[in-house]
């Protein structure tokens, strides 16, 4: 399958993005910080559409899976 | 008060037993509402008990064992069981349809009251075979094919769950329904479990295999047998951390799944698998609030989620299309659906005021209290996923612009039967009391605080983020005519491979081991028919091909040919000699052969010490 640079740039980044995102996450959670679950939904958001568009990558046109 | 302390699967099994003589008609409308009506009643009179027991075979089969726990999963089951009886009404054609359905709702409140793990096992395979049939009635050829794929995968849950059950009982001697020593006993028993409850990687039977069931049967099978899976488990592993973890990452593989889905009810199926994790996860924490968060979300998920499945079969039924591509425009066509899917949806997604809020809390704050902070992050990660997920079902589905939709509001009995499922979705939303007072430990529920100020702003931070998120980046989720791999891409693979195994080289190995055996058993009758003779023949030819001597050419008829030249055998009438004699001698030699065979054996294995 032929990828793309700038998708693939596109991605890294966004991955590095999402990647910095959770451990800032992880390192602040303890439901106190103001705006905390503000920052959660944002970067949850982000992690499933890289998630989603990562995957993607394995889809294949089609309407029925078998 | 009526009372009819009976096991609650009685009702369903005879109600399934009479379904073909009442036809099709009325009567059949009739004599359904009225199983459900019965099947209710037994359910929501049962007392606290230990009865029915039935000894077999030196054991005492406990088909009625009712607690806390049981009576829960009872009342739920036995509710969605009448709600599912009465949507079907208009839709199920076929009375087999609606006997599996019986069957697969009879068996699952047998799982449930079992006392034993033999009375369980056994409905815990009805389960599987009667909820095949209604992925059957569907009968479509892929319909067919997930079905045969969905009843092998539970197949080897059932013979790792049997394995399980049996070597636990060699170990201990009893056969109670309990938690479970450590051993391979525990590894097997928790691998059948793990195949009914969706455990990643065990889980690609169910958005295979629902998707594909009949409008009515996707109903039925998204409430009984992951939810009967998660009871087994709150029985046998409560408080196993590996569990608790398991349950996260169900969480999370569901829902990044579910997002990429375009089938609605496969979307549906794989939010089975990340909802589940919840309930997996509060089982796993195993604390008093852990259990009754996952007790809880199974009651809570089963209400929501067979009200999804209902909506969606409902378009599917009025449209007869199943692709977010292909849906839209339905919110004024069919608006009571929208409205009762747009609660089911607010309900999964955990927004305040809906149940699922209540038993996402507690779950998320047992995890908190257990200082288990990455699965309190990860089961809060599927929070907004699932949100994310329903906003792009309900939008896709019902108002997004299509002018070129034709449908009209579903038939009275799936209103009905939506309606007053979704009445229960706000209803324990706004008073969770009335949930809380039945759970396993109610006590500690009363005390946990659903709607404390912090969590309940927190909940709508988190939630009005996703929903603004997802209004500017609509695009990036947009549905799409394509098919998602998952795990079960590798089982296909697999599974090709293992029938290619079988059917070259296995079978190739097996026909030559088929000849040499025939060639063999040839070689003995060949050799019993005159021994003597053909030990002569045989010495002959031995000594022939080692150079030793010439070949005695015609000499006892034998003309330097292989040894299954049977032309020879008629000279054999040269050999004056008694060819009984000889039997014999030979018999008695090939005795005392395998005499100082099995001598050796057992000497070798040390069974004669």
């Amino acid at each position: 399958m032929k990828v793309h640079t700038p998708l693939s740039l596109i991605l890294m980044i966004a991955c590095i993005v999402a990647l910095v995102g959770l451990a800032l996450l992880a390192y602040t959670y303890n439901g106190e910080i103001k705006g905390f679950y503000l920052l959660c939904g944002a970067i949850g958001v982000v992690f499933f559409l890289l998630a989603t568009n990562v995957l993607s990558l394995i889809q294949k046109e089609g309407r029925y899976d078998d | 008060m009526i009372e009819l302390n009976i096991p609650p699967v009685l009702v369903y099994v005879v109600g399934a037993a009479l379904l073909p003589l009442v036809g099709r008609g009325r009567v059949r409308r009739w004599f359904l509402v009225a199983v459900a009506v019965l099947g209710l009643v037994s359910a929501f009179t049962l007392k606290p008990q230990t009865s029915w027991v039935v000894p077999f075979s030196g054991f005492e089969l406990v088909f009625l064992h009712a607690d806390r726990l049981s009576l829960i999963m009872g009342y739920i089951f036995s509710f969605i069981g009448a709600a599912a009886i009465l949507y079907g009404l208009d839709v199920v054609r076929e009375n087999g349809e609606y006997i599996c359905g019986l069957l697969y709702l009879g068996s699952a409140l047998g799982a449930v009251f079992a006392g034993d793990f033999f009375t369980l096992y056994i409905f815990w395979e009805i389960m599987a075979f009667s909820s095949l049939g209604l992925v059957w009635y569907s009968r479509t050829e892929r319909a067919r094919n997930a079905g045969m794929r969905y009843i092998l995968f539970h197949l080897f849950g059932g013979c790792a769950f049997l394995a399980g059950i049996v070597i636990h009982y060699m170990s201990t001697g009893s056969i109670a329904v309990g938690p479970v020593e450590t051993g391979v006993g525990y590894f097997l028993l928790l691998m059948g479990i793990g195949v009914n409850t969706a455990f990643i990687p065990l889980h690609t039977w169910l958005p295979d295999a629902y998707p594909k069931a009949t409008i009515a049967g996707a109903v039925f099978m998204s409430v009984y047998t992951t939810k009967t899976g998660v009871y087994v488990l709150a029985r046998t592993f409560p408080g196993v951390e590996a569990v608790a973890y398991m349950g996260g990452v169900m969480a999370l593989y569901g829902v990044i799944f579910a997002l990429m889905q375009n089938d609605v009810r496969k979307l549906l199926s794989y939010h089975i698998v990340s909802q589940v994790g919840y309930m997996v996860a509060g089982i796993g924490i195993g604390t008093a609030i852990g259990i009754d968060g996952g007790i809880a979300h199974v009651f809570n998920h089963i209400l929501y989620k067979a009200l999804l499945f209902m909506c969606m079969g409902a378009v599917i039924y009025r449209t007869g299309r199943n692709n977010l591509t292909d849906l839209g425009g339905l919110a004024r066509k069919m608006p009571v659906t929208m409205i009762t899917c747009v609660i089911a949806a607010l309900s999964i997604s955990g927004v305040v005021g809906f149940n699922g809020y209540i038993s996402k809390g507690m779950v998320i704050h047992a995890a908190e209290e257990s200082h288990m902070h990455l699965l309190a992050l990860a089961l809060m990660l599927g929070s907004v996923g699932t949100f994310l997920s329903f906003l792009k079902l309900t939008y896709y589905t019902f108002f997004r612009r299509n002018e070129g939709i034709e449908a009209r509001e579903a038939p009275l009995p799936m209103l009905i039967a939506m309606s007053v499922t979704a009445f229960f979705c706000v209803a324990i939303g706004v008073y969770p009391k009335m949930l809380y007072v039945i759970l396993p430990y109610p006590e500690v529920a009363m005390e946990y605080r659903a709607y404390a100020p912090g969590h309940t702003a927190g909940t709508l931070e988190l939630l009005l983020m996703t929903a603004f998120m997802f209004a500017a980046l609509k695009v990036l989720i947009a549905p799409h005519e394509r098919i998602t791999y998952d795990i079960d891409y590798l089982y296909r693979k697999a599974g090709r491979g293992v029938i290619w195994f079988c059917e070259k080289p296995l079978m190739a190995f097996a026909s030559a081991i088929d000849t040499d055996l025939r060639r063999l058993a040839g070689s003995f009758v060949w050799f019993s028919r005159n021994p003597a003779m053909a030990s002569v023949v045989l010495l002959n030819a031995t000594a022939t091909r080692l150079g030793l001597m010439k070949p005695p050419a015609h000499a006892y008829g034998y003309r330097g040919e292989e040894k299954d030249d049977l032309s020879w055998e008629v000279p054999v009438k040269a050999i004056e000699e008694p060819r009984e004699r000889l039997s014999i001698g030979t018999g008695i030699l090939l005795v005392v052969i395998f005499f100082l065979l099995y001598l050796i054996v057992m000497l070798t294995h040390g069974w004669l010490a």
